[in-house]
């Protein structure tokens, strides 16, 4: 009696796992296909471009760990990190700093011409940037600002405030309007409102904000190529196509860069997605 | 010291073709619990938030102390007020919401902690003054938006429906530890609600406002006894007061009603108040608690009979409800005592003391005075 329970226990755990095998086939599969290349690259940034071209697929024995202090020195990533740092730490920043507070008036109040302003900044979601390209490259040029860091990071802060705008926005509306009215009457000004209410009860979407923001642009090609030109002012994307000539191709170095270029978003990502899925999950308003 | 002065207060929202508030005036003594009482959309909320400065004034004038603060902001007021949502700020823990509006002032740190404790000690909340709103239960909360608006002891307190998001047990007890506060600190309230048991416990006096407009004010009692129309009649009591059609007829030296099929005096009223309408339509209020089983009351007081057919018995445990139709088919609720033997279907005699009757014009709506 005994034992048939038992049997019957065994079989019920194992129809419970035939149950869920698909799903986890599933995503054994999605990981694979998400992580593989990943992995494949990090191996690869180990490894030198002889070696790679010899067997693609090869594990890093022995590791070259020297080959990301010569990407750093030698083939000037180092420059190209601190560039791309600088330029998408500034956009960020006044990305949530301007998109913060148009969202907030847009969310709060109503005054004459509102939606006009909001059409107006919704409008940059819908072009592409392409179309903007020739336009700013002649913008820029006129106003000094063609070929420096900073012109890159005005460009990034328009292109990106749309979208800012539009997530904080969805995001401020939903406090509920008496918090705001109780502020009022315990004497605070409306910037102090925004200071002290909307920004850290929103703060789950700025975080959301801050992290798309910052691998966007950490990302972002096409201006970059675009509105710089100097070797010693270029963003690590740009780098990266350093590596990639007509006739050769140095795999090995590309790999490392790539590696150089993923780890600070692994670490943003390592560090806002629990703050921004805890503040998603607990409805931080209620 | 705080009395408030409305006059011929008036809100029109931007769209809106009428006007949400019409032509308000009231005043409020120092120290008085006034209470704003009417059905939803009457306007009695868009009227607290002009007091407190939260929507501007379209015309007319709100003086406190005899002060106009129409052009004063919110934050420059002295007003605090409790909101139905209770507002706390869900990213402060209790201490910091109760300290927020003192912290403005800017107020000494040590005096914040003394007044913080103070209040917490008072409402019961100090074991979770490290708490944040959503550790709270719905009481708790509602007390600490409570003791919010006491500790930055203002000139006048403000309460938008402040217990409608309580369960009915702790409604009550929430209500009776709200007035002995207010009567404690002795600070001028204005209190908003739909609730008419809110309004008639609550109240020094109630204000009761339809459709924008301010109907009647007094004390919960003497509107009770005395409404001045057949909505404030309706609206105040629960369930609301019977109106049918009656007639008036001058018989003698006096007036007579008929009404329901039975004939009886128009007791209570001064004649020359009768005399416009006699021969006449009126509409007859009869608050169900003034239906009785027994013809007499306890003084031998004279009770007119009126025939009914019972079609629902609600045995409430202290009270019975009926539910009946009269014989021309009016609906009639009926409140006697717990121990009836009348049963649906049944045609029954109910007794009407005449002394306690209203008596309203159906033209109007207006009530035709009762002599004090």
């Amino acid at each position: 009696m005994e034992a048939r329970r038992g049997n019957q226990r065994a079989m019920g755990l194992w129809l419970g796992h035939l149950r869920r095998t698909p799903l986890v086939l599933f995503l054994i599969l999605y990981t694979i296909i998400t992580g593989g290349p990943f992995l494949w690259v990090a191996s690869m940034s180990l490894r030198t471009t002889p070696e790679i071209f010899d067997n693609p697929y090869g594990l890093p024995v022995p590791a070259h760990w020297s080959k990301f202090i010569a990407a750093w020195t030698v083939s000037n990533y180092g420059t190209y990190f601190w560039n791309s740092l600088i330029v998408v730490a500034s956009a960020v920043l006044l990305l949530t700093v301007f998109g913060a507070m148009a969202a907030h008036c847009l969310a709060r109040y109503r005054f004459r011409g509102s939606r006009a302003v909001r059409i107006a900044i919704l409008s940059g979601m819908i072009l592409p940037p392409q179309l903007l390209i020739l336009s700013l490259f002649q913008i820029l040029l006129q106003f000094g600002l063609y070929n420096t860091l900073p012109g890159l990071i005005v460009a990034y802060v328009a292109t990106q405030l749309a979208m800012t705008v539009y997530i904080l926005e969805g995001f401020f509306a939903q406090i509920p309007q008496d918090l705001f009215d109780a502020a009022r009457m315990d004497g605070y000004s409306d910037f102090e409102i925004f200071w002290r209410i909307t920004l850290p009860i929103g703060m789950p979407a700025v975080f959301t904000t801050v992290t798309l923001n910052f691998i966007i642009l950490w990302n972002e090609f096409l201006y970059a190529i675009v509105l710089l030109t100097d070797d010693e002012k270029r963003t690590l994307p740009l780098g990266i196509m350093h590596f990639m000539g007509a006739h050769q191709l140095d795999v090995g170095m590309i790999a490392s860069g790539l590696m150089i270029s993923i780890a600070p978003i692994i670490l943003i990502y390592a560090f806002f997605s629990d703050i921004m899925i805890k503040g998603m999950t607990a409805g931080a308003v209620r | 010291m705080a009395v408030v002065t409305i006059d011929r207060l008036c809100k029109r929202y931007d769209g809106a073709a009428d006007l949400s508030v019409r032509d308000v005036s009231l005043t409020v003594a120092d120290g008085e619990f006034m209470v704003l009482l009417g059905p939803s959309g009457c306007g009695k909320s868009s009227a607290l938030r002009m007091i407190a400065g939260l929507e501007p004034i379209t015309s007319g004038t709100i003086a406190i102390d005899g002060r106009p603060i129409n052009h004063v902001p919110a934050k420059d007021r002295d007003i605090a007020m409790v909101f139905q949502s209770y507002a706390l700020y869900p990213h402060m823990t209790v201490r910091e919401n109760l300290a927020f509006g003192l912290r403005r002032r800017k107020m000494p740190a040590a005096e914040i902690d003394r007044r913080v404790q103070r209040v917490a000690e008072k409402l019961g909340l100090a074991p979770f003054l490290a708490r944040k709103p959503h550790a709270l239960s719905g009481g708790q909360r509602q007390r600490v938006a409570l003791g919010r608006a006491i500790v930055r002891d203002p000139k006048v307190f403000l309460f938008d429906e402040p217990l409608s998001n309580l369960d009915a047990a702790l409604r009550v007890t929430t209500r009776n530890e709200l007035v002995k506060q207010q009567h404690e600190l002795g600070t001028t309230t204005i209190y908003v609600t739909h609730d008419q048991v809110e309004a008639m416990t609550m109240g020094d006096r109630i204000c009761i406002m339809n459709g924008g407009e301010v109907i009647q004010i007094g004390k919960p009692l003497e509107v009770y006894r005395n409404p001045v129309d057949t909505f404030v009649a309706r609206f105040l009591g629960n369930p609301p007061m019977n109106l049918m059609a009656a007639r008036l007829e001058r018989q003698g030296g006096g007036y007579r009603l008929q009404a329901g099929g039975s004939s009886f005096e128009a007791a209570g009223h001064a004649p020359d108040a009768l005399a416009p309408h006699a021969g006449g339509p009126v509409t007859l209020g009869i608050r169900p608690e003034d239906l009785y089983e027994e013809p007499t009351g306890p003084a031998g007081a004279r009770r007119a009979a009126m025939r009914f057919r019972i079609q629902a018995v609600e045995p409430l445990g202290a009270e019975t409800l009926l539910m009946l139709s009269g014989v021309s088919g009016e609906e009639i609720t009926a409140r006697i005592g717990r121990d009836t033997a009348l049963r649906p279907g049944a045609e029954a005699d109910l007794f009407l003391d005449t002394a306690e009757i209203h008596l309203f014009d159906p033209k109007t709506t207006k009530a035709i005075p009762r002599t004090l």
